[in-house]
């Protein structure tokens, strides 16, 4: 479950390349205007971007374009970045509005989520579970829930992908998102009672 | 007990969540022990986030290497850096009208005057000096950077080709496992049918041609798949590419060509 991984704080220490500084003083070189700090910054973050963008998305393609502008971004708003800030949450910021932003471009090519028919539902909740063939269901499950996911609001979406797909906390999420806690706590409530629905058949 | 259920229903949602701790926890499992809807509800929710956990794009790999990300961010921030100012409509208009203005009063008296008489005017530009306005060396040195330019495109769109293939997660036949590379094999026997401009670069681009051979073994691989291709087959290719580091190679090389 979440509350064994560990937090963003910790992984991006785990993450650390060997020569590369620390978080803050990338960021320090950036905000001074300095372009070698790119490359260490995106090794001690990319892989985390891109899995926020791609579970957003589903799409490798627009994951990689995300990424690769929220780094930009980064470079161009590295002056107006708190110092006192980390700077993970600030980049997973950064990569939930773009791929806010990228989802809304891409909304009318989207796919829409048809509900499964009513007597379908018992057995929708069954197929979640663990089955002996993980690989397999792992897949359809995935599928499964990137159609529920599509149907939450923006917002909801980020929140929980944020809590599910990159194991954060939820005052973790408050800060990437800019959001109380209370919203979080809310929104990751209604997001996984559409969620449930959707799976189950239900409207959401 | 509606009231108390009530106040417990959000907290249901956070428990399977896993993210509710202390009392707030307690308080709510011994909630649901006593009441099948909540249970119910708890065993859907946590079906719910088994699923999300279990979906194999939490780890999913970013499908470039870093060093061609990186390469793309720093072009993209190098043409950020130098933005084609937009200048006011007025700050442009009116001394370019001023300018015209100029030009139509002042340039018939001055041409009167300066005109030279045609003996002069053929004799100002001495016949040696014309043929050599562009030096032999001059002219080489365009030809060897056109060369460079050339092939370092050329590179950079082999580069693209190679990364459409390598990163494509689109199902076209779902069933049978195959991956669609939209049109990456025509984009590569176009570029195929260039290499041999590319060679003509000779010594300009000596320093490529390594990389080259091994862009042009790739792209024929390329351009032999289908549209629809097996995942096996997209993986080998991948494996390969990585293998011989082509995209970071590609990268360096193309900043070097492009000097």
């Amino acid at each position: 479950m979440g509350g064994s991984a560990g937090t963003w704080s910790n992984e991006a220490i785990q993450m650390e390349p060997s020569g590369g500084g620390g978080d803050r003083e990338l960021m320090a070189r950036l905000a001074a205007g300095d372009r070698e700090a790119l490359a260490p910054l995106m090794e001690r973050h990319y892989r985390r971007l891109y899995r926020i963008a791609l579970s957003y998305l589903r799409q490798p393609d627009d994951a990689l374009d995300v990424v690769q502008e929220a780094f930009v971004k980064a470079f161009q708003s590295a002056s107006r970045w708190d110092g006192s800030a980390e700077a993970g949450p600030w980049l997973a910021r950064i990569t939930v509005n773009l791929s806010i932003d990228r989802w809304r471009r891409n909304r009318r090519r989207a796919q829409t989520f048809t509900p499964l028919a009513e007597n379908d539902r018992v057995q929708a909740l069954a197929d979640l579970s663990p089955a002996p063939d993980r690989r397999v269901q792992g897949r359809e499950a995935g599928e499964r829930v990137a159609a529920a996911l599509r149907t939450l609001p923006e917002r909801q979406r980020a929140v929980v992908v944020l809590r599910h797909y990159q194991d954060m906390s939820l005052e973790e999420i408050a800060g990437a998102l800019g959001m109380s806690l209370g919203t979080v706590k809310s929104s990751l409530h209604r997001a996984l009672g559409r969620l449930r629905l959707s799976l189950a058949g239900g409207r959401p | 007990m509606i009231l108390d259920h009530l106040r417990h229903h959000r907290r249901v949602s956070l428990l399977a969540a896993g993210v509710l701790g202390g009392a707030e926890r307690d308080e709510t499992l011994a909630h649901v022990e006593g009441c099948a809807r909540c249970r119910t509800e708890l065993g859907e929710l946590r079906a719910v986030v088994a699923a999300m956990e279990a979906d194999p794009l939490r780890e999913a790999e970013p499908p470039v290497p870093l060093a061609f990300l990186v390469g793309r961010v720093e072009r993209e921030v190098e043409r950020t850096l130098v933005p084609a100012a937009r200048p006011r409509w007025w700050l442009v208009a009116l001394p370019a009208a001023a300018a015209v203005l100029a030009v139509a009063v002042l340039v018939p008296s001055l041409v009167a005057r300066l005109r030279p008489a045609p003996e002069a005017a053929r004799a100002a530009i001495p016949p040696s000096e014309a043929s050599s306005l562009l030096t032999e060396d001059a002219l080489a040195r365009i030809e060897r950077n056109l060369a460079r330019e050339h092939a370092a495109r050329y590179l950079s769109e082999a580069g693209e080709v190679l990364v459409s293939v390598a990163a494509t997660g689109v199902d076209c036949d779902r069933a049978d496992e195959r991956l669609d590379v939209g049109r990456a094999p025509e984009r590569s026997r176009e570029l195929l049918e260039r290499r041999a401009l590319v060679q003509a670069g000779g010594e300009a681009v000596a320093s490529a041609r390594g990389v080259l051979d091994d862009v042009e073994m790739a792209l024929r691989e390329v351009a032999d798949l289908p549209s629809c291709v097996k995942r096996g087959d997209v993986d080998r290719l991948r494996q390969e590419v990585e293998s011989r580091q082509l995209l970071m190679r590609i990268r360096l090389m193309t900043r070097e060509l492009e000097g």
